[in-house]
């Protein structure tokens, strides 16, 4: 074999990449992250200012990000410094700091283990086995992800209790009087659980699901011939090998329920971030409930820990080129029905029912002024929403990116922030932001009125926009995107990013041209949890929002205070539609398609 | 125009080593050393063979040598050029070096012709595809060029991992274990094409190995690891002589009558 001319043209097309650090700084300027120190002279200066520029911008992020998360959390823990003047004493003498702390346990073990056995069995079964409807089921079972936990707990308690629809069936049918029988009673502890359990499971749903179809088929079939049957073969194979990103889910749904309020205030069981919204409100007393709050999140950052830990004993690298769908089981028809049965019960109890009931009382009259009101505030959830998951996943994929390899302190840190501001509760995280930014807002003023004349002063550009909600999203809202594109990035195998390297490409081209590319269907569910997470938001757009400013669930969260369930029923359906459309587009995208070939 | 930097290696011959080594030492825990001060050379045009057991540090060696590691003390020159040294670490992509890496990490999501493309940044596309050809009809898989990597066997694969490195004209090819994937007759022929496609291309060539037959008939020289040190250097016929090869890899007898390439 010789080298003909073309080639050799090729060749020297290559090598006018001219050995950089020759070229006057501008290989560095290619190089994100740290570059080598190069000694004196013009090309070394601009080498250095390049980068200078590279690294600034890159821990500039991180430090960004730091400090929007770190702040609530800071503005909450100062609180611990502060004397509630004998709040505190209350609640621990009184015995509520107790119940709080144990309500709020069991609540979570109850959640998570009902939300984890959903989601896993239903995801397992969707993915591993062949039954009628299979791809149909896949998108129901999304759906529960569009109705807001607390929207449920109304229409459970309207449709079950005692003056509901129906237990006046079953009386008129029975002829029963009201003491003769006993009926669920949704207000209680275990109506929390099994509202909760079944309106949150689908974060372990997908993210089980998005590993179970990962897995290569080859996987299963080696512990086949090595012995194990089916089922050993799950436990043995397909679970252990789900569990981090199981785990991850489970995570998120335990954050979930600790950050919890419409519903579980609805059930009245007494959490501690009920707790903290009553300390708040009821004690008035801002320290304390900031110091209840930072309890709170000291068990949270507990559970962070944990699961870092699980994540870091396993990381798995998924071998993609070898990769081989696995083949489904067959099942049988009995089979076929009980699976059919098992993906509906979630559906039937997440979403159909409430959906129904909120419908029903749409028909029964709903919101008279629905026309004139309800788009401008669709308009501004989906406003929100839309930005607010943009960000979410533009900054989840640098930071985890950056993460990649080996890491400075500052994204390491970052990210373990960004995770903790998940744990705080909408209701802290607003007043942790709160007070910092009308302090920003108020010097900021002062200072350009002292300056340049106080007709200048440009007035709240925080708090008086949409700024102030938006950074109150991020904090909040960054550590499901992160989850997600942290978990995807880690199945990618490490030599791509590293070939791509040693082809000469730049950090940000490797991320750019590999890392995204591969994680695709990843990308799009991580901005689809926050999407719908903004659209549900609550406690935090009421308290961060400019005057006057109301999306949704603000309005609706007013009505049923004011128990107007019906004319609230309006709002409730058009939230759960805004929070239809995505669920259904990913839930479609996420599916796969017939790949040209396998 | 200043002068940039000191660049030129410490040798001034008219053709600098395609890779040296001075004094490496780096590890992956603190205090656990897995390359003990190694020093090599790769001379220009030479293929050079690193031949050791399985936590030997060879693939450690390659890794540092093409900055996907950064080590604990040491220097490391590409064709002239320092990129490793005391607060000194050219990034990957920006050292002249080509890697084929074991499980040759062909792009899942690109075309064979654009997993080639890949490392071409400069010439404009069509340029660049032409270019791609090229290379890949040199491995017989230009009608495989629209194909994705999952539907090329191993083999091939191989090769287009191989012309993917060599298309961005390196100083020197790292290949790690580039033949493990493959069975026994299949390794034969392609350890030829692929000997023969760097010789015609005249690119220095650091090939890591576990198998002294392989390094006997591919190398010109052959560096022997052992626990993180080059313990023998020399031609294939000095180095493979049973009584010298570490334990571990004497019990592969060497044939000195297989064909040379």
């Amino acid at each position: 074999m010789a080298l003909g001319p073309e080639s050799r043209g090729a060749a020297d097309a290559n090598s006018q990449l001219a050995p950089p650090g020759r070229t006057s700084g501008g290989g560095s300027l290619r190089g994100f992250g740290p570059g080598q120190p190069s000694p004196g002279g013009w090309s070394g200066t601009c080498g250095r200012v390049g980068r200078a520029i590279g690294r600034v911008g890159g821990n500039g992020l991180g430090m960004l990000v730091a400090v929007l998360v770190a702040v609530p959390v800071l503005t909450v823990f100062w609180t611990l410094t502060q004397d509630s003047g004998g709040t505190w004493a209350h609640l621990r003498d009184s015995g509520l700091l107790t119940r709080y702390a144990w309500n709020t346990v069991w609540l979570g073990l109850g959640v998570g283990l009902l939300a984890g056995l959903l989601g896993t069995t239903t995801a397992w079964l969707i993915t591993s086995c062949e039954f009628p409807g299979r791809r149909l089921w896949h998108a129901a079972l999304c759906l529960p992800l569009a109705v807001p936990t607390y929207l449920s707990a109304y229409a459970w308690t309207d449709l079950l209790q005692g003056s509901g629809p129906v237990q006046v069936a079953l009386r008129s049918w029975t002829g029963w009087e009201r003491s003769q029988y006993w009926f669920p009673e949704v207000r209680s502890f275990s109506g929390a659980i099994v509202i909760l359990g079944f309106g949150l499971y689908p974060y372990v749903y997908l993210a089980a699901r998005a590993a179970f179809r990962e897995q290569t088929g080859s996987a299963l079939e080696v512990s086949r011939t090595l012995g194990h049957g089916p089922w050993s073969s799950f436990f043995r194979v397909s679970l252990p090998l789900a569990r981090p990103a199981i785990a991850a889910g489970v995570l998120l749904v335990l954050m979930e329920t600790c950050a919890e309020f419409g519903a579980v205030s609805y059930c009245a069981v007494d959490t501690m971030s009920t707790g903290v919204y009553r300390t708040l409100f009821g004690l008035d007393s801002l320290t304390a409930a900031g110091q209840l709050a930072s309890s709170l999140m000291v068990a949270v950052a507990l559970l962070l820990g944990l699961e870092v830990f699980a994540r870091r004993q396993a990381r798995f690298h998924s071998a993609t080129l070898t990769y081989r769908q696995q083949t489904a089981y067959q099942l049988r028809p009995v089979a076929g029905i009980l699976a059919c049965g098992l993906c509906s019960l979630p559906v039937l109890l997440g979403f159909v029912t409430p959906v129904a009931m909120f419908v029903w009382l749409t028909l029964q009259g709903g919101d008279r002024r629905a026309s004139e009101l309800f788009w401008g505030y669709a308009g501004n959830s989906f406003y929100l929403a839309t930005i607010a998951s943009l960000t979410a996943v533009a900054l989840a994929t640098l930071i985890a990116a950056s993460r990649r390899g080996p890491q400075g302190w500052l994204m390491r840190v970052t990210a373990q922030l960004a995770r903790l501001g998940y744990a705080v509760p909408g209701t802290v995280l607003g007043i942790g932001l709160l007070l910092p930014l009308t302090w920003f807002d108020h010097t900021l003023n002062r200072w350009i009125g002292s300056i340049w004349g106080p007709e200048t002063r440009p007035g709240l550009i925080l708090t008086g926009t949409v700024v102030a909600v938006l950074l109150g999203y991020q904090a909040r809202f960054l550590a499901v995107s992160l989850g997600v594109i942290e978990t995807s990035l880690a199945r990618i195998r490490v030599t791509f990013g590293e070939a791509a390297r040693t082809l000469g490409a730049s950090p940000l081209r490797v991320l750019w041209s590999v890392h995204l590319p591969l994680m695709g269907s990843s990308l799009l569910a991580a901005g689809l949890l926050v999407f719908v997470d903004v659209v549900k938001e609550l406690p935090a757009t009421l308290i961060l929002r400019p005057f006057d400013f109301e999306t949704l669930a603000v309005r609706v969260y007013q009505l049923a205070h004011d128990e107007r369930l019906e004319e609230a029923s309006t709002g409730a359906l058009a939230i759960i539609a805004v929070g239809l459309l995505p669920v259904l587009w990913v839930s479609y995208l996420l599916e796969p398609r017939s790949h040209a070939s396998k | 125009m200043p002068r940039s930097e000191p660049t030129e290696s410490p040798a001034r011959s008219s053709m600098p080593p395609a890779v040296q080594v001075d004094h490496l030492v780096h590890g992956y825990v603190r205090g656990l050393a897995v390359v003990h001060d190694v020093s090599l050379t790769v001379a220009a045009g030479q293929v050079h063979c690193l031949l050791g057991s399985s936590g030997s540090g060879k693939t450690t060696l390659l890794r540092l040598i093409a900055g996907l590691e950064r080590p604990w003390s040491g220097e490391i020159w590409i064709a002239g050029e320092r990129v490793e040294s005391l607060g000194v670490h050219r990034p990957p992509e920006q050292r002249r070096i080509g890697y084929v890496f074991q499980d040759y990490a062909l792009f899942p999501h690109l075309t064979v012709a654009q997993n080639v493309m890949y490392g071409m940044t400069v010439a404009p596309r069509g340029a660049r595809r032409q270019a791609a050809l090229e290379w890949l009809a040199r491995v017989d898989l230009a009608d495989r060029a629209d194909a994705m990597p999952h539907m090329l066997s191993g083999g091939q694969q191989q090769r287009v991992a191989l012309v993917r490195a060599l298309a961005r004209g390196p100083a020197v090819m790292l290949l790690d274990e580039p033949f493990s994937g493959l069975d026994m007759e299949l390794r034969e022929k392609v350890r030829q094409e692929t000997l023969a496609l760097l010789q015609a291309a005249q690119v220095a060539t650091l090939m890591v190995t576990h198998d002294p037959q392989e390094a006997y008939v591919s190398a010109d020289i052959i560096s022997v690891m052992q626990n993180g040190r080059i313990v023998t250097q020399g031609s294939p016929d000095e180095v493979c002589q049973v009584t010298t090869l570490p334990s571990g890899l004497a019990t592969v007898r060497v044939n000195p009558n297989a064909p040379k390439r």
